[in-house]
């Protein structure tokens, strides 16, 4: 009896050994005329609901929009809208984008963001739940589909935008950079021959670090932990020599070190760091409602609309009030949003100086703006005078 | 129901004159074969579904990119390792990091958990209750909890510019411990080398094994131990010296640790790393604790006539401990220890949280580029060929220690 259990089992074995085999094979060559075959039919069915799409728009041109969504069931609007909150991948460990206040609530950059599109998708920006990952779990999080949007400062890459979800907009501009002690009395990032660095595991970070070492040459050792703790931890007792990380980061956390005035943040920028929220793959509508929201907090900063003064009322100034609903329309019924969705938006959250300003500004961890690339590139005011800044997004119209 | 005999569904009906539905045999073959089909459909639909979903949600995969250059730092390694290397290559440099934190933390568990489970046992008060509290202290008590413990105690030690130096070569700090340690100048003299005196070793052992049976045989005084040390010696020296007056220098040299640089890093010689000090430390303490109680027990199963006969004999404590019970303890104790040392293998992968590069750590970081289905298969794999070879060594060790009765 015993052999023959042990046969059957190892048939069983075996035809799960040869599955994975088969899965991993026709990953390749049958996969990509799938991929291929998929694609044309998912153009196919675009096509066809753009154009039920614009026929409904059509017919209904004056009636608020909040009817066109039945005819998206199974799209993530949907089921945002059905579960009643949106669900955003994020941290609660670093001061000014992700972190727990006094009161214990969840605050930040990257949490204000998710507050704004809850606020554009329910109407209400307290509609939502952060979901806390490590930054190894961001790609796994976001591809299985499981948050509606991950914002967890994530740097946009190329492979990430393959193989994680689609970036929607680059919210803030970072770059790698190196915290040591001044006592060590270097001043350049050129003179880490032979250091010892900090690194956090599972981010674009280590990568940069092993280009920047072979590049100049200086034979850097890295210690690689899973949590930011850790690290600052080996930092603080000089396990390791420096800390590298985004530049922001590293000035968010030190300013939180009892002696903040012993450390310099080296002045070279190692990488480019473009930061915003990701989306899962497969779903264009979800992909174009985030990016929308990202624009509506950029131009209601670019028209100097704060949370504050939202115009409920035609004001007179075309811009504004098709921003917000009171004249005309930048693509909301297409995309299953209300009419005033920049209402809701703005007056719950703040445009994105304000929000800039209460997470990263004089109100957060005092990261300056003003002349750098995170200030606006639009100036409402004076369009042949731009800000100078990377701030911009499409026009909303 | 009647027997009609000659019919052919009586022919069907009935296995060997009983009908099929009561047939021991018969029942005993079917629920097998269900089981078994369960098993199967089980398992088919599990790989189904995963496939499916990789598919229909465009996640990467494949093993492709096993072969690419990996192009990212590994901290500790004990093989030589460059960001040039491959994705494989890395991985094996991880999985290298596993073992040897894996073999170590096995060796200095098992010694720590005997002295342990014995003292548990001792007569003496205070030496037994100390023992009580370690056991029910540390196996109570989260690893990762321990871990982190540790990992801070390391650093509270002083920083490597302010570190100890304990003798000439030998530092120590929060940073690690860096010893003196053979070094070889050229990989490919210290390889041939290694072959020869892994060759003279074996060569010594065959003929030790030679002269003692000679020795029984004949009662000649034949000096086994001698004449195998000395041809293993003379043979291995031997080799390092034809080897050397080959390549141009020995293959082995001592290499001396000493600060480096601007930061006074240590370089040279060998470095236990503070990652892997609090990682060892943590795992063997925790891992002895339920060690010595698989000790205690299988000491005290063994029956209390056995040590008493030993002692009215005449063996001292100790000797009756250890001539007498503790190898007939060995038969309860190895199969439980075996599972012992596969948790202290598979918690290993908790080094991620306290920076030691071990196979999860680094896994764990290529799932950044590479596909992290893959990357966790061949991470589950690699585990699990560790686990089955450790279970392995063990059974057969467990059958050659099992009562044989005759």
């Amino acid at each position: 009896m015993i052999t023959v259990f042990k046969w059957i089992f190892s048939v069983g074995l075996l035809m799960a050994i040869s599955l994975v085999i088969i899965g991993c094979e026709s990953g390749d060559t049958a996969a990509m005329q799938q991929d291929i075959s998929d694609r044309d039919a998912r153009i196919a069915e675009l096509q066809t609901q753009v154009k039920t799409m614009e026929e409904q728009a059509a017919s209904m041109a004056a009636q608020p929009s909040d009817q066109m969504t039945p005819e998206m069931t199974g799209s993530r609007l949907q089921t945002v809208k059905d579960r009643g909150h949106l669900i955003c991948a994020s941290r609660n460990d670093v001061p000014g984008y992700g972190f727990l206040d006094d009161a214990g609530n969840n605050v930040g950059f990257d949490i204000d963001l998710c507050r704004a599109v809850a606020a554009a998708t329910l109407g209400d920006a307290d509609a939502f739940e952060i979901r806390l990952i490590s930054a190894a779990e961001r790609g796994p999080t976001i591809q299985s589909g499981e948050v509606d949007l991950l914002v967890r400062t994530v740097t946009w890459t190329t492979s990430r935008d393959a193989g994680w979800g689609n970036y929607t907009q680059t919210m803030f501009y970072d770059g790698q950079g190196f915290l040591v002690r001044k006592d060590l009395g270097i001043s350049s990032a050129l003179e880490l021959q032979g250091a010892s660095v900090c690194v956090t595991q599972g981010t674009t970070t280590e990568l940069n670090l092993q280009d920047f070492s072979n590049q100049n040459d200086l034979n850097i050792e890295a210690l690689t932990f899973e949590d930011t703790d850790a690290v600052v931890a080996a930092y603080q007792s000089q396990q390791c020599d420096a800390f590298t990380n985004d530049r922001s980061q590293l000035a968010a956390i030190s300013s939180a070190f009892e002696d903040r005035d012993a450390n310099v943040i080296l002045p070279e920028t190692i990488s480019e760091e473009p930061l915003g929220p990701v989306v899962p793959h497969g779903d264009e509508q979800w992909y174009d409602i985030v990016k929308t929201v990202m624009a509506i907090l950029i131009y209601s900063e670019a028209y100097s609309v704060t949370s504050g003064d939202v115009p409920s009322a035609a004001t007179g100034d075309t811009k504004v009030d098709r921003l917000f609903g009171l004249e005309g329309s930048f693509g909301q019924d297409t995309l299953g949003l209300s009419q005033t969705v920049a209402q809701d938006v703005i007056g719950a959250v703040g445009n994105y100086g304000e929000i800039y300003n209460r997470n990263l500004g004089p109100g957060g961890i005092n990261l300056p703006r003003e002349g750098g690339r995170n200030a606006l590139w639009a100036d409402a005011g004076c369009m042949d005078c731009p800000k100078g800044g990377q701030i911009y997004s499409a026009p909303l119209r | 129901m009647a027997r009609a005999p000659g019919s052919f569904l009586t022919g069907l009906a009935y296995y060997q004159g009983v009908p099929v539905w009561r047939h021991a045999q018969i029942i005993q073959w079917a629920l097998q074969i269900v089981s078994g089909i369960v098993v199967v459909v089980l398992v088919a639909s599990f790989f189904a579904n995963i496939t499916n979903a990789i598919q229909d949600r465009n996640i990467p995969h494949g093993f492709g990119f096993l072969s690419r250059e990996y192009q990212t730092p590994i901290g500790q390694h004990f093989l030589p390792y460059e960001s040039s290397d491959t994705y494989l290559y890395a991985f094996g440099v991880a999985a290298t990091n596993t073992i040897i934190v894996s073999i170590v933390g096995v060796i200095l568990a098992t010694a720590l958990g005997i002295v342990v489970g014995v003292a548990r046992i001792s007569g003496n008060w205070l030496v037994s209750r100390t023992a009580l509290v370690y056991v029910e202290f540390f196996r109570n008590v989260p690893l990762l909890v321990q871990l982190f413990f540790w990992f801070y105690i390391v650093l509270t030690l002083p920083p490597v510019r302010q570190g100890y130096v304990l003798a000439d070569g030998i530092y120590f700090n929060n940073a690690g411990i860096s010893v003196p340690w053979p070094s070889p100048p050229s990989w490919d003299a210290a390889l041939v080398w290694m072959a020869v005196a892994l060759v003279s070793i074996i060569a010594g052992v065959v003929l030790h094994r030679i002269l003692t049976r000679r020795e029984e045989l004949t009662g000649k005084p034949s000096y086994p131990f001698l004449a195998g040390g000395i041809t293993t010696v003379v043979a291995a020296a031997v080799g390092w010296l034809v080897i050397g007056a080959a390549s141009g220098n020995s293959p082995f040299e001592i290499s001396v640790p000493a600060p480096h640089g601007t930061f006074g890093r240590i370089a040279g010689g060998f470095t236990i790393s503070g990652g892997l000090m609090a990682l060892l430390t943590g795992l063997v303490i925790y891992t002895s604790s339920f060690i010595a109680e698989i000790v205690r027990a299988g000491i005290q199963s063994v029956g209390r006539g056995q040590t008493e006969a030993a002692r009215s004999l005449g063996l001292a404590p100790m000797a009756a401990l250890r001539y007498v019970a503790f190898p007939q303890a060995l038969r309860v104790i190895i199969p439980p220890l075996i599972s012992q040392c596969l948790n202290l293998t598979k918690n290993s992968s908790l080094a991620a949280a306290i920076g030691y590069a071990d196979l999860t750590n680094v896994g764990k970081t290529m799932t950044q580029i590479a596909p992290a289905v893959s990357i966790y298969i061949l991470l589950m794999v690699a585990y699990l060929a560790m686990s089955l070879t450790y279970s392995l060594i063990g059974n057969l060790y467990n059958r050659r220690i099992r009562l044989v009765r005759n």
